[in-house]
This record gives structure tokens, sequence and C-alpha cells, in this order.
């Protein structure tokens, strides 16, 4: 009874405010969003720009622009400017071929062994980035297995691959980014109208240029958003610079933040900032051209009204060519670097793979994770950070994703704010961060929350991306039908785009949760005495030269990382969001 | 009791300390009655938990029933923290140890100027003249060399035997602005040899084009003992009587002359639990804290505890060192980190 007069009344306002009253409902959630976003990135942005634009002499403090002459006459900086770049280019071209390849496998064709895709990428994604990085530098370097076995057989002195360069670093950087392309290609492929696909088949197209022409232009605008994700992601990356670039002496913009904070005691974090502020500018720039990139946007969504189960292609006799790929992604993806890591947590110091080693080998690493009672407490403190921080930050973000692809007036520029902390370094966000709540009454320094709320800042934009890349295939005319039948624009949000949108949420949610729970510098730099996370202690194992140790604790936490996924993905599928897809 | 000895002595210090807004006591029973009170102590460290925070934290609540809140991170961050909560008028922070960063932090006065009375049976290179810190044990940076590439009694003994062209590609070491890297070795070479020939020197070392990783000492040396370098250059030498000591093909080089470093210690001036900090003080300088600091091999300062590895401390004779204080270090960094950009990026 009182449903019908709802409805009626509904129709009656949309009658009589026609277009204007969604839309100004919808801007209140603009400036809403827009507080949240400013409260969160403004005081390490205003922090960072202080710092890059202030000096201090004699204990004061005054403007000036003297650092960036500094910074720019200093040498080497442009060929580190280069390096970045290449490096950036590679490593998102790299990981948008494998991920993207595997991506079209799985979802759109009947290749075999798709659960060996989704198995590596959840634990790939689940394993501590300095562990991983650590693991194919292991398999590669020198001394590594490819090498040394090459000097054994051929009786050379020098070796095979020398990974300590721009090939190695790219090489890594884009094995490490490709699970994240192959999850957020694998929600716009699912979601795909296969009705383009089929005109263009009966017009006489073959299945190579159907995916040519239909199927990839289609997906552009999210390779485009990915591809810039990436390359972003890329050009602020510190750990595979470090630790392949620096041996081979290819110096980037992130390892010379990382020298010129490490000159002086205590840290110089200004000129850091100024290096930092530049890296800003360049990415705002990337960030305003992808925007005009995508500016008309709707004309690639694809989820309409209409049916749009995706159809999967029959790769006939190639199919076992199209699994033989996924295996061999599985093996390079997971099992090396996996055997690797075992093989080094069962050694009492890391030595390469070799017959002599076999009679070190033994658990005790293991055992001694298990005594300890230190890692329980660790391990509560770190979950809840990682729930917590992923939840929020997609919550947010698929409201600001909705907002901004919808075009409400200021929600553009809300979303390129939540983008902003793309280049802060980690350090400079922990230190930002640190002084904001010291500077403020806000109790929470020494505590987990300060973490979540510097991790909040940091993956606001993955989650972003993850959300915009999901609602860019929403069409509107759902939300049109929706008020058209008198339901008001959150209503139309919560009850049909939001659902709409959650394979995307929930591959977003997964993937800041896995980061959250491995990521070290915030941590590290945040953490008070009884809010150590897992990464705290990871940390320490690593700076300790307790490598085989880590390895152990890595493997360990990866794989419970895992089952929580897994567990998680248990549920979203229960509740309508399988991970193939709707239903 | 022994702790009455220092009674008397004590209560000038007790004197000039009154100004405190908490009354700070001398080691007496007064004193950790006071420590008991506040219950708990905060210490920031660059020791390793698993080797020395947690073994002395635990010794020390058994003997006070005070619990040790420890955080660690490298002294990097360390410097930044205890900065940053002094300069916003939140001290968390009781107690705090590093090598360098200490004599930058006395210029805000953030360190007290008050040494443990247990620590006064040490030589007085040990102790801040100015009173700011004292030192609880010594760091011995050396080459270190991986024993299946290099032979032993092959391995290099001299400056110049590490020009040797066989070596050239194979010599790593950390590329940060600290004693434990490169401009650490810089600044050894150019104190022992004079600027001229000094410089000379390093000319040609950079010809061997060692690599700069930017990872601490510990993992540097790790590299080594994977076989990925065959040299390290400024590490700590106890790390590789450890390692060894685990099986690892590794060993240090008593080459002349070394760099030796203070890890130093200080309470902060406005610690929220200003007694039991000091406690902690007096407990890691006493023999029985002295003790903990060779049990986890390292090399303690109090002469009555020698190292386990009586070698691994220059005698001053065949294997000499150069002493650098946190202030010397502080001030002569920067210019050992510009000649070690200039030469070896």
């Amino acid at each position: 009874m009182s449903d019908v007069a709802v409805k009626e009344s509904g129709q009656e306002r949309r009658g009589l405010f026609a277009r204007f009253m969604p839309r100004d409902e919808r801007v209140v959630f603009v400036a809403i969003i827009a507080a949240i976003f400013a409260i969160l990135v403004l005081p390490p942005l205003v922090f960072l720009l202080k710092g890059a634009f202030t000096v201090t002499q004699n204990g004061e403090t005054h403007f000036s622009a003297h650092r960036f002459a500094i910074v720019l006459a200093q040498r080497g900086i442009w060929t580190s400017a280069y390096n970045s770049f290449v490096f950036a280019l590679g490593s998102a071209l790299l990981a948008l071929l494998i991920g993207g390849v595997n991506a079209w496998l799985v979802e759109r064709t009947d290749t075999p062994f798709k659960p060996l895709a989704y198995l590596t990428t959840i634990i790939s994604l689940g394993t501590p980035y300095v562990l991983y990085t650590s693991a194919w530098l292991l398999l590669l370097s020198r001394s590594g297995p490819i090498n040394s076995w090459y000097r054994e057989l051929t009786g050379e002195t020098g070796v095979l691959i020398n990974v300590y360069g721009l090939g190695g670093m790219i090489l890594i950087e884009g094995l490490l980014w490709s699970p994240l392309v192959f999850l957020l290609l694998g929600s716009t492929l699912r979601n795909f109208n296969p009705d383009l696909e089929e005109a263009a088949r009966m017009s006489g197209a073959g299945t190579w240029q159907t995916l040519r022409r239909i199927t990839f232009r289609l997906s552009l605008p999210s390779v485009l958003a990915l591809a810039m994700l990436v390359f972003i992601r890329t050009v602020e990356a510190f750990e595979v610079p470090a630790l392949v670039g620096l041996p081979g002496r290819v110096h980037v913009l992130t390892t010379d933040i990382y020298e010129m904070m490490h000159r002086t005691m205590p840290p110089d974090i200004g000129s850091a900032s100024t290096l930092s502020t530049l890296l800003l500018c360049i990415v705002a720039v990337l960030l305003w051209y992808y925007s005009r990139l995508t500016r008309n946007a709707e004309r690639f969504a694809t989820i309409t009204g209409k049916n749009f189960r995706p159809n999967k292609i029959p790769l006939g006799k190639f199919r076992f060519l199209g699994g033989a790929v996924l295996v061999l992604n599985f093996l390079c993806l997971l099992i090396l670097p996996m055997l690797i890591l075992v093989w080094a947590s069962l050694l009492p110091f890391y030595q390469t793979v070799r017959a002599s080693a076999f009679k070190l080998l033994s658990f005790k690493h293991y055992g001694r994770i298990f005594e300890s009672d230190r890692y329980l407490s660790l391990l509560g403190n770190t979950l809840l950070v990682a729930v917590v921080t992923a939840t929020i930050v997609m919550v947010i973000t698929a409201i600001a994703a909705w907002l901004s692809v919808r075009k409400i007036p200021g929600a553009r520029m809300v979303d390129q704010l939540g983008t902003v902390p793309l280049v802060f370094p980690g350090i400079v966000l922990g230190v930002g961060v640190m002084q904001f709540f010291l500077a403020t009454p806000i109790g929470i320094y020494g505590t987990i929350w300060i973490i979540v709320w510097a991790f909040l800042i940091n993956y606001l934009p993955y989650g972003i991306r993850y959300s915009y890349a999901g609602m860019l295939q929403v069409h509107r005319e759902l939300e049109e039908a929706a008020a058209v039948s008198g339901a008001s624009p959150f209503l139309a949000f919560r009850r049909i785009v939001f659902p709409l949108l959650a394979p995307s949420l929930v591959a977003g949610w997964l993937f800041i949760f896995l980061l959250a729970t491995r990521v070290l510098t915030l941590p590290v730099l945040l953490s008070g005495p009884s809010s150590q996370t897992m990464a705290v202690a990871m940390f320490d194992l690593w700076s300790n030269g307790q490598g085989p140790e880590l390895a152990a604790l890595g493997l360990l936490w990866s794989f419970a990382m895992t089952a929580v996924a897994l567990i998680f993905y248990f549920f979203a599928r229960r509740s309508g969001v399988g991970l193939y897809g709707q239903g | 009791m022994a702790i009455c000895v220092f009674h008397r002595r004590s209560l000038l210090l007790v004197a000039t300390l009154a100004a405190f807004a908490q009354p700070v006591l001398a080691l007496d029973q007064a004193m950790i009655d006071a420590a008991k009170k506040e219950g708990q102590v905060t210490w920031y460290t660059t020791q390793i938990i698993d080797q020395f925070a947690r073994p002395a934290a635990q010794a020390f609540e058994k003997k006070y029933g005070i619990k040790v809140n420890y955080v660690r991170a490298n002294s990097n961050e360390v410097a930044l923290r205890v900065l940053n909560e002094a300069r916003a008028g939140k001290m968390q922070v009781d107690v705090f140890d590093g090598t360098g960063a200490t004599a930058s932090l006395k210029s805000e006065k953030i360190p007290a100027q008050w040494i443990p009375d247990s620590a006064k049976r040490l030589p007085k290179a040990y102790i801040d003249p100015e009173g700011y810190w004292v030192a609880t044990n010594l760091y011995i940076l050396t080459p270190g060399y991986n024993t299946e590439l290099i032979k032993k009694g092959t391995e290099p003994k001299t400056f110049q035997d590490l020009l040797d062209p066989k070596y050239k590609g194979k010599i790593a070491w950390n590329s940060t602005a600290s004693s434990s890297a490169g401009p650490g070795f810089v600044g050894v070479v150019l104190n022992s040899m004079g600027e001229e020939k000094g410089m000379a020197y390093l000319r040609e070392l950079a010809k061997q084009n060692p690599s700069g990783l930017a990872v601490a000492a510990r993992q540097v040396l790790d590299q080594v003992i994977a076989g990925e370098y065959a040299i390290a250059l400024n590490i700590f030498n106890n790390h590789a009587v450890i390692s060894a000591a685990k099986g690892a093909p590794v060993d240090w080089i008593p080459m002349n002359p070394a760099l030796a470093v203070l890890s130093v210690i200080s309470v902060t001036k406005e610690a929220p639990h200003p007694n039991a900090g000091r406690l902690l003080l007096e407990f890691l300088l006493s023999e029985d804290g002295q003790k903990i600091y060779r049990d986890a091999d390292y090399l303690p300062v109090d002469p009555n505890v020698p190292p386990n590895d009586l070698a691994l401390r220059p005698d001053g004779e065949k294997f000499k060192a150069i002493y650098k204080t946190p202030e010397e270090i502080d001030k002569e960094m920067p210019r050992w980190a510009e000649i070690f950009k200039s030469l070896f990026r």
C-alpha cells in the first residue's frame, strides 16, 4: 500500500522537477566525497609542498624555490628521468601483454586450465612485494641457478643473463604487475556485451578481426586506464629500481629521492619533497591527457539493460596452445618463485641450488615461527588494518567513480584529487601523516588507526581505478530506468549500480586487502609499541640478514592470505558476485 | 647493597636535574620505586630484535617488573620519530639509541644531559663530554669476503690489494650516507692516507666498479654470502662471525685501519617515564647488561666484559682502527658522501 504511494509520489516528483532534482542530489554526494578526499589527501600534500618550497636557515623557515634549482642541476637527473620513463613504459607494456593475454584467454575463450590463472593471481598478489622481488632476483642473479647452471654446463665464467639493468628491471616489474592487469581486465572482458561481436561475425569477420576491431577497441578505455595506472605506479616504484637497478648503476627518479633522503641525518625530507613535487607535475600532465582520452567514455559502456553474458570463443585446434600459455604463466609467475623461496626457507643461510647444499636443509625456521608468540598478536593487528582499509576505500571510491563517470559537476576534479597520492613516496607520505597527527589533537598517533589512515591515502588511487574501470561499463540507461520508476539517485546507485559494480569492487577490495597486509614502508614508520603489524616483523627479518626466516614467514603468510582471499571469494560468490562473473 | 655505592655522587645529579617537571632520582631504592610506579618504558632502538632488543627487554622486565615497549627501526627512522615527537611536544619515547643521529638531535636539546651511574666506570671515550649520550657497544667496520670465491689465505689484506684487477666488479657496499657504507670507507681512506693520496687511491678504486647497493650493510654481507659478490666493504665484522658460526662461507678481514663507531644511547629530556628510562640505561650499562651484548656476539664497552671473539676488537698493534664519535661522523659525513657520489655513482 505505502509502496505504491511512494512510487506514485516519486513519479510525480520526477514529473515536476524534470531533470534537475537528481543532479542536485548527486552534487551533495560530490561535496561529501570531496570533503573526505580533501581531509585525507591535502595534509600530506601541503606537507610535501611546504617541504619543497621552503628553506630553513638558522631556525627560520622562509619561502624559496632554491631547492628546485639544486635538484635540477644535479648531475645525472635527466638520465634518471629518462630511465624512469623507459622503465615505466616497458613495465606497463609487458604487464598489459601478459595480463591481457591471460585475461582474454580465461574470460573469452574455452581454454583449459583456467583455475590456474586465478590461483597464480591470488597467490602472487598475497606474496609480500620485497619477497617476490627477491625471489626473482634469486632466480636470475649472477649466483642464481640459471647462471650457475649455465657456467657449469658451458665452462664459461660469465653470465647468461645479466639481470642488473633496465631490461631486468622491466622484466621483474612487468611480471609483478601482470596479476593486477589480469584481475582488472578480466572484470572488463567478463562484463562484455556480445552483441557487437556477434554483429561483426555475422558480417563475415573472422575471430582475429573481431578481436582486433571490436573486442580490443571496446576494452580500450579500460586498457588505457590500466596502462596509466601501471605506468604511474612504476614511475613511483622503489623496490625493483633499488634492488635490481642500483647494483647495475641504473638510476631512476625514485632512487634519486632515496639517496637524497639518506644523505643527512635526520633525513632531508625537503629535497625529497622537491623531487616528489616534480613527479607530481609529470603525473598531473599524464592524468590530464588521460581524462581527455576517456572524455567520451560512455560510448564504451557495454553493461546495458540487455543481457550481457559474453560468449566464449571456441579456439578449436589452438585450444591447447591457449592452455599452454596459462600453464607457462603459472610456472613462471608462481611455481618458480615459490620453489626458490621454499628452497631459501629451508637453508640456514642462503646458497644457490646445488647438491652440496642439500644436506643443510631443515625446517628450523618454520619451527621458530610457530614457537614465537609474537606473530600471533601481529596477525590480528594486520588483518584488522587491511580489512578496514580495503572496505572504506572501496565504498568511497565506488561512489566517487559513479559520480565521475556520470559527469556530475566537480566530480572529475574530486576523482583526480583522489589520484594524487600515487606520487607520494612512502616515506614522504608516512612523515606527512605523522606530522599531521602530532600537530592535531586527534590522538591516534602510535595506534593502529594512524596506519589505517595512511593506508587509506595510499590506496585511494587503486580503489578509484578499480571502481572507475568497472563504472565505465555500466550504461546510464539502467539508472534512468530506475529514475523513471521513481528511485532516488542514491537508491539507484545502491540497488542497481553497486551490485553491477560488485565484481570490480570485489577485485579492488581483494587487491587492497592483500597490498595492505604486505607493504612495509608505512607501518615501519608509523607503528607504535603496541600497534605493530606483520610487515614490521618482515622488515626486521629482511634488514637483519635473516633472509631464510623471512622466506619461511613470507611463504606461510602468503598461504594464510590466500586462504583468507578464498574465503572471501566463497562469500562473494554466495552473495551472487562470482569469481567468474555474475551468478 | 651495590647500588648504594654511587649514592653520594648521585645526590649532585639529583640537584642538577631538579628543574624537571617530574622528579628524577638517582639509582637508589627511591629511583627504582619511582620507575616501578611508572610501570613501563618506551625504547626506540636500532638493535636487532631477536639478537639483542628482546633478550635485553626480557632481562629488564624480569629484574624490575617494568614493561619495555620497544620499537625497532633503522637509525634514520628512529631519528625522524624522535625529532617529530619532540617538535610536536608529544614525546612518547623515553630511550633511544643509534650511531650518528644522536649528535644531530643534540642541537635541539632532545636528549637529556644525564649519564647513568653505572657508566662511570667506563673509559672516557665512551661518554659524551657534554653528557648527552653514553656508548653501549662498539661497531668495527671492516671488509668481509666469501670464502668459496676467495680461498682463505689469499684474501686481500691491504687497501692496495683491493685494487687487484681480479676483483673488478666483485666488490659491493652500501651506498647510503652512513658509516657502515661506501661513504664510511671514503672517510677511513681520507683519514688514514691523507687528502691527496687518499683521493688518488679512491680514484683507482672507482675503476674496480664497486656496486653500490641501497640496502643495509647486513644485507650487503648476505649477498656476499650468497655468492653475488666476492667482497663487501665496511660491514660490521661481528655479523661475519655470527653468520660463519651458522656455517656460512664468510669471513672478515682485519684490514688496517678499520672504522670504529659507537652505538650510543640517551634518555629523552621530555620522557614520559623518566625514571624507568633512566633505570633502563643503568641496567644496559651495568655488568649484567653488558653481558647481554656479549652473549649476542656484540662488542661491549665494559673493559671487564670482553667480547666472545677477542679478535673482533682492534688491539691497536696488529689490528688498528680509526675511532669516530657520533659528533665527528655527523660533521664529516656530508663531505664523505659527496666524494662518494662524485667518484662511485
